[in-house]
């Protein structure tokens, strides 16, 4: 295998790892462009929604051989996970965010912790603390393009990922909701002035967050597996990612998780050292950037953010 | 933030432990108090609550027995969630607050190192059922008579590894192997074992390839090796991480031989790579010779739990609890000092892994057994010992 190829499959590797944190991270980013607060408790919601896609996929399907019905289910899973995530976190924020919105700045940074260790923990109580396995929803075998190797799945991970970002660009830019989600995210008490409802606009910016986490936990249970803890180093991975992107702006989100998938695949070998070192590896460069750029990749540049 | 949090709530009960100690004993009240440290939560749970549910089970029937000397036994487990800190923490709950006479655990081998020092130290005897690293049994005695207080009912690694290596170059003929393991105690310990003793034999591994716990792609890995071209993988990690190994080098085209530790003996890999685990060969605990010992606890152990299945783990830890009530009622007190004199004694113990005898620092006396997966269940090869630097069946 030559260098090249062996770089290829890496980046193949590291693209499918790097749409799910782009996924993820765009909650994250999301909540901070109008809050300038860190929904501490997004990865667990990616958690909640992976265990709701899982139960409703098994239900749906049994034991049924993968085909077009498991496909169907697959995505009918997706999407009540979806929703289920969607209320929830419209549910937390009214709850456990919404009363403080006026308090300390660290309050509801302290309120999303206690939110995250009552998923996690909750999860734990009701599931076991377990991993399970996805099922795949349609035949696994691996592709080979010349001497590299792709599976369906992460051909499936990439075109979801691809799919829910280009909807949510569509969305802020082209909607009237969207517009609204950008006028808040630039000046809050205006945009009340002006008559928008701002109230519905942070629910339904922490409702399409909670959603995108959902997809995301769905697509990471195939390489992660579903379990109570999964949240917490992937939704910190999603959280640099956003930050590497520059926080705040949705286009950074999504290339600051890209970027940090590839680096986690292809920085241990690159520079000659044991891959039990990769996130350091990643980390490290992550920090350079932000030495570099502090506001992040796409920080400030940008007039728009959501 | 979620560490600091954590840390707070620990520093807290250490406070409180330490507080609520003083004078006392382990066995003052109207019971016998044991220790256990495990991960009863978290990732490799699965390890912790299967060994703290077979302790449990003995327990029970010892009580169901009547006890010992008209006390009753009773078992703290404390959750060590796999980590160091978290086992300290519990070890300082059971010591100085609880005052056991003896503990079981920790499950790991990391959380079984930092506690086996202070076991030496307190001079409380400890047994563990599943904490493999070598360096287990070999802390310095540093409570004030110089005894030994760190047993385990596990071979260790040092055994393990040297007959993976002879297995893996004498039986199965391998010349060129690769390498992916966990950069933890366990994990490191035994590929840097197999390694060493393989190559003495002269043979050669061509990729060491080294990923976290926790870590769930293994692609970058694994690509690695496919490029080595070795004629087989050793993957001694535990189950969690082996079973995305399987899963994702099938994916990648990987189609080599896969060789593995006894962390594959917990049938948990079944559920989570059923597809993968066929063909795997592991070296692991030594099949004990079919006893009615062994049949009746797996019965009891299916019956208590729902029809869950005992590790091999789980059986250490069952033999392990009977060791310390057999100590206990031979001392016929809580002391520690005399409970540790008859642990260390134990002749002969008719355990469900069949005949046990501790050597002199406290390590199992044992052979290793060889699997070869067929489908989703293990089939035994046989048991294996290293005599005169050659592999030899023992049966």
């Amino acid at each position: 295998m030559s260098t090249l190829t062996l770089y290829m499959q890496y980046i193949v590797n590291g693209l499918t790892l790097g749409a799910i944190y782009s996924l993820i991270a765009l909650g994250y980013t999301m909540v901070y462009g109008i809050l300038k607060f860190i929904n501490f408790a997004h990865g667990d919601i990616l958690m909640v929604g992976a265990f709701i896609g899982l139960l409703v996929y098994t239900a749906l399907t049994g034991d049924a051989a993968p085909g077009a019905w498991t496909l169907s289910a697959f995505f009918i899973a997706m999407l009540v996970s979806m929703i289920a995530c969607a209320i929830l976190g419209m549910l937390i924020e009214r709850i456990a965010y919404k009363p403080l919105r006026n308090a300390n700045r660290l309050a509801p940074l302290l309120s999303a912790i206690g939110v995250s260790f009552i998923l996690s923990n909750g999860a734990a109580w009701i599931f076991g603390t377990q991993s399970r396995r996805f099922p795949y929803p349609f035949e696994n075998d691996p592709i080979h393009i010349g001497s590299i190797t792709i599976t369906p799945h992460q051909i499936v991970v990439i075109v979801v990922s691809v799919a829910m970002m280009l909807l949510l660009t569509f969305f802020v830019n082209r909607t009237r909701m969207g517009k609204a989600m950008r006028a808040t995210s630039l000046d809050q008490s205006t945009s009340q002035l002006m008559g928008i409802n701002v109230n519905r606009v942070i629910s339904l910016t922490f409702a399409i967050g909670s959603a995108l986490a959902a997809v995301g936990g769905i697509l990471a249970a195939f390489d992660f597996r579903v379990y109570p803890s999964m949240g917490t180093m992937t939704g910190l991975k999603a959280f640099v990612a956003a930050v590497i992107g520059g926080i705040g702006n949705i286009q950074g989100a999504m290339i600051g998780g890209v970027l940090l998938g590839i680096l986690e695949a292809v920085g241990a070998p690159l520079l000659h050292i044991p891959n039990g070192m990769k996130d350091t590896v990643a980390f490290a460069v992550l920090i350079i950037v932000l030495l570099v750029k502090p506001d992040g990749i796409l920080g400030k540049n940008e007039r728009e953010k959501v | 933030m979620r560490k600091a949090v954590a840390f707070l709530l620990i520093a807290f009960i250490c406070i409180a432990g330490v507080a609520a100690g003083g004078s006392g004993e382990g066995g003052s009240g109207d019971t016998y108090k044991i220790g256990f440290i495990g991960p009863l939560t978290g990732d490799n749970a699965n390890y912790g609550i299967r060994c703290s549910n077979a302790a449990k089970l003995a327990i029970s029937e010892i009580n169901a027995a009547g006890g010992i000397g008209g006390k009753q036994l009773e078992l703290i487990a404390e959750d060590s969630e796999g980590t160091v800190d978290k086992a300290l923490a519990s070890y300082e709950k059971l010591a100085y607050m609880d005052e056991v006479c003896a503990i079981i655990g920790p499950v790991f081998t990391s959380p079984a190192l930092a506690v086996a020092q202070r076991c030496q130290e307190d001079g409380i005897v400890m047994i563990s059922p599943s904490a493999t690293h070598k360096d287990v049994t070999a802390q310095p005695a540093t409570n004030a008579d110089g005894l030994n207080y760190v047993f385990r009912t596990v071979p260790s690694d040092a055994l393990q590894s040297e007959v993976a290596g002879h297995y893996f170059y004498e039986v199965l003929g391998y010349r060129n192997l690769a390498s992916l393991y966990a950069m933890n105690d366990y994990s490191q310990g035994l590929a840097l074992g197999m390694k060493e003793t393989f190559e003495a034999l002269g043979g050669k591994v061509v990729a060491e390839e080294t990923c976290m716990v926790g870590d769930k792609d293994f692609r970058t890995q694994l690509t690695q090796i496919k490029a080595a071209n070795p004629e087989a993988i050793y993957i001694p990690n535990y189950t969690v991480e082996d079973a995305q190994i399987l899963e994702q080098a099938a994916q990648l085209g990987v189609a080599v031989q896969f060789l593995s530790s006894d962390g594959f003996s917990d049938p948990e890999i079944y559920n989570l790579a059923p597809d993968f685990t066929d063909g795997v060969v592991y070296v692991g605990p030594a099949q004990a010779e079919a006893s009615s010992i062994l049949t009746d606890f797996q019965a009891a152990y299916g019956e208590a739990y729902n029809g869950d299945a005992p590790d091999s783990f789980a059986t250490n830890s069952y033999d392990a609890t009977y060791i310390i009530a057999g100590a206990i009622e031979r001392a016929g007190s809580a002391d520690t000092k005399a409970i540790r004199d008859e642990v260390a004694a134990t002749k002969d113990f008719q355990g469900a892994n069949g005949i046990m005898n501790f050597a002199a620092n406290g390590d199992l006396v044992a052979s290793q057994g060889v699997y070869e997966v067929d489908g989703i269940t293990p089939v035994y090869v046989g048991s294996f010992q290293v005599v005169d630097g050659h592999i030899v069946q023992v049966d």
